[in-house]
């Protein structure tokens, strides 16, 4: 293989303010590989990635395919260059067609005489690329409102590759995705390589990462540690070289066939949320870790919603042992429920607001001086500095914003407000979504210890292997509707939950 | 090892730069209070000083309702009806004051708390944007003062005007602002103030009954402009259908030169409303001194609000405004 050929990264830097995303970065990537990038959270794989394609402007280095250098002022502009991407969200715009979303920024090959466009024909040879991808259930004259995330994900794989880019990028895209989905991306993945194009895979899923990738390289911190031939490390060697020491403990929980208790705290009858979930029943038991699981839209994250009393319109009863009923938010931390959304940034942490507050929010009244009503700040500090310790935020100091923090640090903010109300009932939607494994472990550890201080604790996850490992019991949701139930156990695999998911 | 030290250090280093930046942000205002009163002395020959309790004679009315609309901006909402609640609560304090003084004040915080109440409504029950409703409310019931003045100011009785001494008007003032000045600071309602700014939904999700809130606020906010609008009737005695026109700007000019961020949220300080009053009226008074005259003044405020809003916004949450 010449020098010239693949892509050459040289010298990478970017700043955001005060922040230094990358720092010096430099490696090869070759031609005709499925190239992986991992890292924890914050070490630069993304912004490396939406640099090449035009996303964000580059501070300096240089980027050089084929041996010619690349500098995209935009994702069109990187298209045209032969570079496109994936992206982890939804990467598709509502209210256009399928058609017009797949040549979004090429249209000038459907249009005639300057601004008249063919849209007979730009269905048509959407409609021809559905058909050679194998998605004819997906119609190019509609609009891509009419599908769900799983087949708009499909509409982004052809939108990214069906002009043979020499590049490109996939961002965190399988973590949204089913079984199903993935093997999609897979198959496309292999074809890609197969006709000369690169691949560059961003996945926090390490043995996904091993077994579709040829080459890794791993970046902590905004700097380039190294590239690895897949086939050369295990697992354990790749989290060594993300983390940077060695991973020590478990990572899930060890113990099987312990009894849990028969003791109902909290019981679930015939809830139902209007098009979301319905009649969903189910006990919750004192030191139980109960798990659901299901596609992302199969209306498990509703349930977590529905407990915590935040569900809009929902009707069916919520219940304490001691008969108390739940239905609104107030009432639920009152009685010792805690609930952490999925939506991170928007429902579970106030951004723009000190870790302080944002632990102590529903703790004030016990924080007071004496019986006043008036607030102890001294109090709050060194309640907020307390349980922020105790979960090891990574932090300064508790007035620090928590927007300044990573995904996990911000996790671990909400787990210790409601460690810090001493709720006795947990409801955790997606905990260890988008956290690096270092986090997550603390996160596991921290639910093992709840769990044998008698708390129960109800987990929602799209991860199959964190429910497996965590759960003692696991309910799997599918079209809003509870959909078959398993107890904890060494046999337990994936495939017996993907079975009764779809 | 100690490359990861040397990342921390500057981490460290930079929240220390950071925290910096937030103290020099709050200092400035009063600096810049200061700094326009030497400025204003100066440039009159010392009259900004001498004249310094007749200027202050204009600050009260808007000290007390800035504070009400520094709650709803710090929760991310803004107010444009406040003009309109002082104008409408006067006339309603000037005719009942014919019967009680006490019951004049009462009425005319009732009167306010009303006009919060249907700001409210609209806002948090028809989920209509702050500024949206508070627009239709100020022309609305700036609609009502004209009705009601058509024919003649409304007088108030000659009572009022006896009552009206810079003693009684500082004790009043003052005793509002360390009431709200204990609530914002040191109870729960100032930091559920703070985290619905700064982010709602969160804020539910931690328990805040986020519409009670809201809608409380305005209530509120009214009510303590009713109360402004006491003072303002022992210091005119009477209402013209201009009655607290333009008070919506001057309190949001006056907020802005106190370093209060457009969106709200937890970089509110109390003290953003009571400096930034006393800057304004320095400001006005200031230029008034030195013989510009109301048509040019208006543009030098419009321009000045605009740089300050320009410095001050926080653009990262603008999108919050709600």
């Amino acid at each position: 293989m010449s020098e010239e050929q693949g892509l050459q990264i040289r010298h990478l830097c970017k700043s955001f303010g005060i922040t230094k995303a990358l720092k010096d970065v430099s490696f090869d990537i070759a031609k005709g590989e499925v190239h992986a990038l991992i890292g924890e959270n914050g070490s630069g794989k993304s912004t490396l990635t939406n640099m090449l394609t035009g996303i964000y402007s580059i501070d300096s280095g240089t980027f050089t395919l084929d041996g010619k250098d690349v500098h995209p002022k935009n994702q069109v502009d990187a298209n045209n260059q032969g570079i496109s991407i994936i992206v982890q969200e939804l990467g598709t715009l509502s209210g256009l067609t399928v058609a017009e979303n797949i040549f979004l920024g090429h249209e000038e090959r459907f249009i005639h005489a300057g601004f008249i466009r063919d849209t007979k024909a730009m269905n048509a040879e959407a409609d021809r690329l559905l058909r050679l991808y194998g998605f004819e259930r997906i119609k190019a004259s509609n609009l891509v409102d009419d599908y769900n995330f799983e087949d708009r994900k499909l509409i982004e794989i052809v939108k990214a590759t069906y002009f043979h880019p020499r590049i490109v990028v996939i961002d965190e895209t399988t973590t949204a995705l089913s079984q199903e989905g993935r093997e999609e991306l897979y198959k496309h993945m292999a074809r890609i390589r197969r006709e000369g194009g690169t691949v560059i895979f961003i996945s926090h899923d390490l043995p996904e990462v091993l077994d579709k990738s040829d080459t890794i390289t791993i970046l902590r911190d905004g700097t380039y540690i190294d590239t690895v031939r897949s086939k050369d490390v295990n697992e354990e060697q790749l989290k060594k070289l993300m983390v940077g020491r060695e991973m020590t403990g478990s990572y899930y929980r060890s113990d099987y066939g312990e009894k849990v208790s028969d003791e109902v705290v909290l019981s679930v009858k015939h809830v139902s949320v209007p098009g979301i979930i319905h009649d969903v029943s189910f006990d919750l038991h004192r030191g139980e870790i109960l798990g659901f699981g299901g596609l992302s839209e199969s209306g498990m994250h509703e349930v977590g919603k529905a407990v915590f009393g935040a569900s809009f319109d929902r009707v069916g009863e919520v219940s304490l042992a001691d008969g108390t009923q739940i239905n609104d938010i107030p009432t639920a931390i009152a009685h010792s429920i805690a609930y952490t959304s999925k939506d991170r940034d928007n429902e579970s942490v106030v951004i723009n607001q000190s870790i302080r507050d944002n632990i102590a929010l529903p703790s004030l009244d016990r924080l007071g001086i004496g019986k006043t009503g008036l607030l102890n700040w001294r109090k709050i500090n060194d309640f907020a500095d307390k349980y922020a310790k105790e979960m090891s935020v990574k932090m300064v100091a508790v007035d620090q914003f928590v927007s300044e923090l990573s995904g996990g640090n911000k996790q671990k903010v909400v787990l210790a407000r409601w460690i810090g109300k001493g709720s006795d009932i947990v409801v955790l939607d997606s905990p260890t979504r988008g956290i690096d494994i270092k986090v997550k472990q603390d996160i596991y550890q921290l639910m093992d210890q709840m769990r044998k201080q008698g708390k129960s604790i109800i987990m929602i996850s799209e991860e199959l292997m964190e429910l497996i490992g965590m759960c003692d019991r696991i309910i799997i949701m599918k079209d809003g509707a509870l959909n078959g139930e398993v107890k904890r156990s060494r046999e337990l695999n994936e495939n017996n939950l993907i079975e009764m998911m779809v | 090892m100690t490359e990861a030290a040397a990342v921390e250090t500057s981490k460290e280093s930079q929240i220390r730069s950071a925290r910096r930046w937030k103290l020099i942000r709050a200092l400035l205002p009063i600096a810049g209070l200061i700094l326009m009163i030497i400025f204003f002395n100066y440039e009159t020959n010392g009259r900004l000083l001498k004249h310094l309790p007749l200027a202050m004679s204009q600050v009260y009315v808007i000290m007390i309702a800035s504070m009400g609309v520094f709650f709803i901006m710090t929760m991310g909402g803004l107010d444009f009806s406040q003009g309109s609640i002082l104008g409408l609560s006067c006339i309603v304090v000037c005719a009942v004051s014919k019967y009680s003084i006490p019951l004049a004040i009462l009425a005319g915080i009732a009167t306010g708390a009303a006009i919060g109440a249907v700001n409210g409504y609209f806002y948090v029950r028809r989920k209509i944007k702050s500024f949206i409703v508070t627009i239709c409310t100020m022309f609305l019931f700036r609609g009502l003062i004209k009705y009601l003045t058509t024919n003649s100011p409304v007088a108030g009785s000659p009572q009022l005007l006896m009552i009206d001494s810079t003693t009684f008007k500082v004790v009043c003032t003052a005793a509002v602002v360390a009431v709200g000045f204990v609530i914002f600071t040191f109870t729960k309602f100032g930091v559920y103030l703070k985290a619905i700014g700064a982010g709602e939904q969160a804020a539910k999700f931690a328990g805040i009954r986020t519409d009670r809130m809201k809608f409380m606020v305005y209530v509120l906010s009214g009510a303590i402009t009713g109360f402004a609008a006491f003072i303002s009737a022992i210091k005119i005695g009477s209402v013209t259908s201009s009655g607290g026109n333009m008070l919506e700007t001057q309190i949001l000019i006056a907020l802005v030169l106190g370093g209060m961020p457009i969106s709200g949220g937890a970089m509110a300080r109390f003290g953003n409303c009571v400096v930034g009053s006393l800057l304004y009226v320095v400001l006005l008074s200031g230029l008034t001194m030195m013989g510009f005259t109301p048509q040019l003044m208006q543009l030098i405020q419009g321009i000045v609000f605009l740089v300050f809003v320009a410095i001050f916004a926080d653009r990262d949450s603008l999108t919050v405004i709600k």
